[in-house]
């Protein structure tokens, strides 16, 4: 079990301390997030609506750019030298990498979080005063679902002719179920936007606040598991 | 015997077409589309179902013949699922007056749909054959996460799209049953079809690809 433990923190330690370094991933996502929340608050502006219902979806969209770029970096810099063929090589279960690489991934959403967070409640004058909880946990699942198929496909991906271009449409596609309860999430959390009103026709199936919880996270333990599995066929030979 | 399965799907949908327009039709008119739109949407979701149990079987025992299965009901399966969207797009804007609206079976509909070009897309560009297979078996199993969703939100979930409409003649439902069996008939000839010339092309290339080895280690 400690093993399990020791090599799990080894690549995880490695790979953040390989960030840490070089600074090109969080720089980059930081900046990405923080434009796309400005963009879409001057196109709220014009359009002239409230601009607060758009908070939730942008927030998301944000999010789901920097968990893509971060999941393909993640193995982007595997692939210089070879460098996967020897972790590879090491006696370490494929698994276990997984879980390494997915928790990498986690904590970069986090940080990210940390600045973009704030810029899109800035921009879009929200306010979540005693609701911090619930947006932490909001926030927290959609990083490990977007993380979870974010590094199983990165590994798929880098075998590919396409490579980086493909990851965004399959991760987008796969994550699909865990989208749309997580922007019902976030428009409740941050919107004008009434349970009733959600729950009546668009979206039956995450209504309430709590369903919609529910459903990221059973569809995150759901990824998860399947992404452990098969994690060891993708990138093994 | 497969011009056998051509011709008795042929028949079948034919009949229950032909039932569909005189003794089996239903009111409202626009109604009528559920003998085409109900087969599509079986035979997607049957296709998918057997792409991921032949995902699972191509893994367990690397056999080729799987992957090609598999493959073949991705393609059969997109194409009833661009019937089923469109076909569901034409009723939305006869009955509701709109082409597309964001409810939940439509945009799990939609979604089922992007996965499956999704994975074509990836199937067409791998070059490596032989890991093609295994990379394409995973996607797919993943992709299938998505395909109980999207059966559950039909069935049991109130929805705008809910199905209201009851048979109330028994040449209603038999024409129901002729249309879902043709659909599916046509459905098994295609994969067949499609399979045995995947397989058929993997055999042409196979000495092309060794004899291109062969240089290779030569040099």
């Amino acid at each position: 079990m400690s093993s399990i433990a020791d090599t799990i923190r080894a690549i995880f330690v490695k790979d953040l301390v390989t960030e840490f370094r070089a600074k090109q991933l969080l720089p980059t996502i930081v900046c990405l997030g923080v434009i796309i929340a400005w963009i879409f608050r001057i196109a709220a502006q014009a359009a002239s609506v409230d601009v607060s219902v758009a908070a939730g979806a942008v927030l998301f969209i944000a999010m789901l750019f920097a968990g893509i770029l971060a999941s393909d970096k993640g193995f982007a810099v595997e692939q210089e030298n070879d460098c996967i063929s020897s972790l590879l090589l090491a006696p370490v279960d494929a698994g276990d990498i997984y879980i390494a690489k997915l928790l990498v991934n986690i904590v970069v959403l986090c940080i990210f979080e940390i600045v973009t967070v704030p810029a899109v409640l800035i921009l879009f004058k929200v306010t979540v005063t005693g609701r911090w909880l619930r947006l932490i946990a909001v926030l927290l699942l959609g990083n490990i679902g977007i993380s979870s198929v974010g590094t199983l496909l990165g590994g798929i991906v880098h075998r590919t002719r396409a490579a980086s271009s493909l990851l965004s449409v399959l991760v987008m596609a796969v994550l699909m179920p865990i989208m749309i309860p997580a922007i019902v999430a976030l428009l409740l959390l941050f919107g004008p936007v009434v349970p009733q009103a959600v729950g009546a026709g668009t979206f039956g199936i995450a209504g309430d606040f709590k369903t919609a919880i529910g459903y990221i996270a059973a569809f995150d333990a759901i990824f998860v598991t399947v992404c452990w599995l098969l994690f060891g066929l993708v990138v093994g030979d | 015997m497969r011009l056998l399965f051509w011709c008795l799907s042929f028949c079948l949908t034919l009949v229950s077409g032909w039932m569909a327009l005189s003794v089996a039709a239903v009111e409202p008119a626009e109604y009528n589309i559920v003998y085409i739109h109900v087969p599509a949407a079986t035979c997607s979701l049957v296709c998918f179902t057997i792409l991921f149990i032949c995902s699972i079987q191509h893994l367990r025992t690397k056999n080729q013949m799987w992957d090609h299965i598999a493959a073949a009901c991705g393609e059969v399966g997109l194409v009833f699922a661009t019937v089923l969207n469109a076909t569901g797009s034409i009723f939305a804007y006869a009955a509701w007056g709109v082409w597309w609206t964001p409810s939940l079976r439509l945009v799990s509909s939609a979604m089922l749909w992007f996965l499956y070009v999704a994975y074509l897309i990836l199937r067409a560009s791998l070059p490596d054959q032989q890991r093609k297979g295994q990379i394409c078996a995973v996607f797919g199993i993943i992709a299938f996460v998505d395909v109980p969703l999207v059966y559950i939100s039909a069935r049991y979930i109130p929805d705008i799209h809910w199905p209201k409409i009851g048979f109330d003649s028994i040449w209603q439902s038999v024409a129901f049953g002729l249309a879902i069996g043709g659909a599916l008939l046509l459905a098994a000839t295609l994969i067949w079809l499609r399979a045995d010339i995947l397989k058929s092309l993997n055999q042409i290339s196979k000495p092309a690809l060794s004899k291109a080895e062969g240089t290779k280690y030569q040099n």
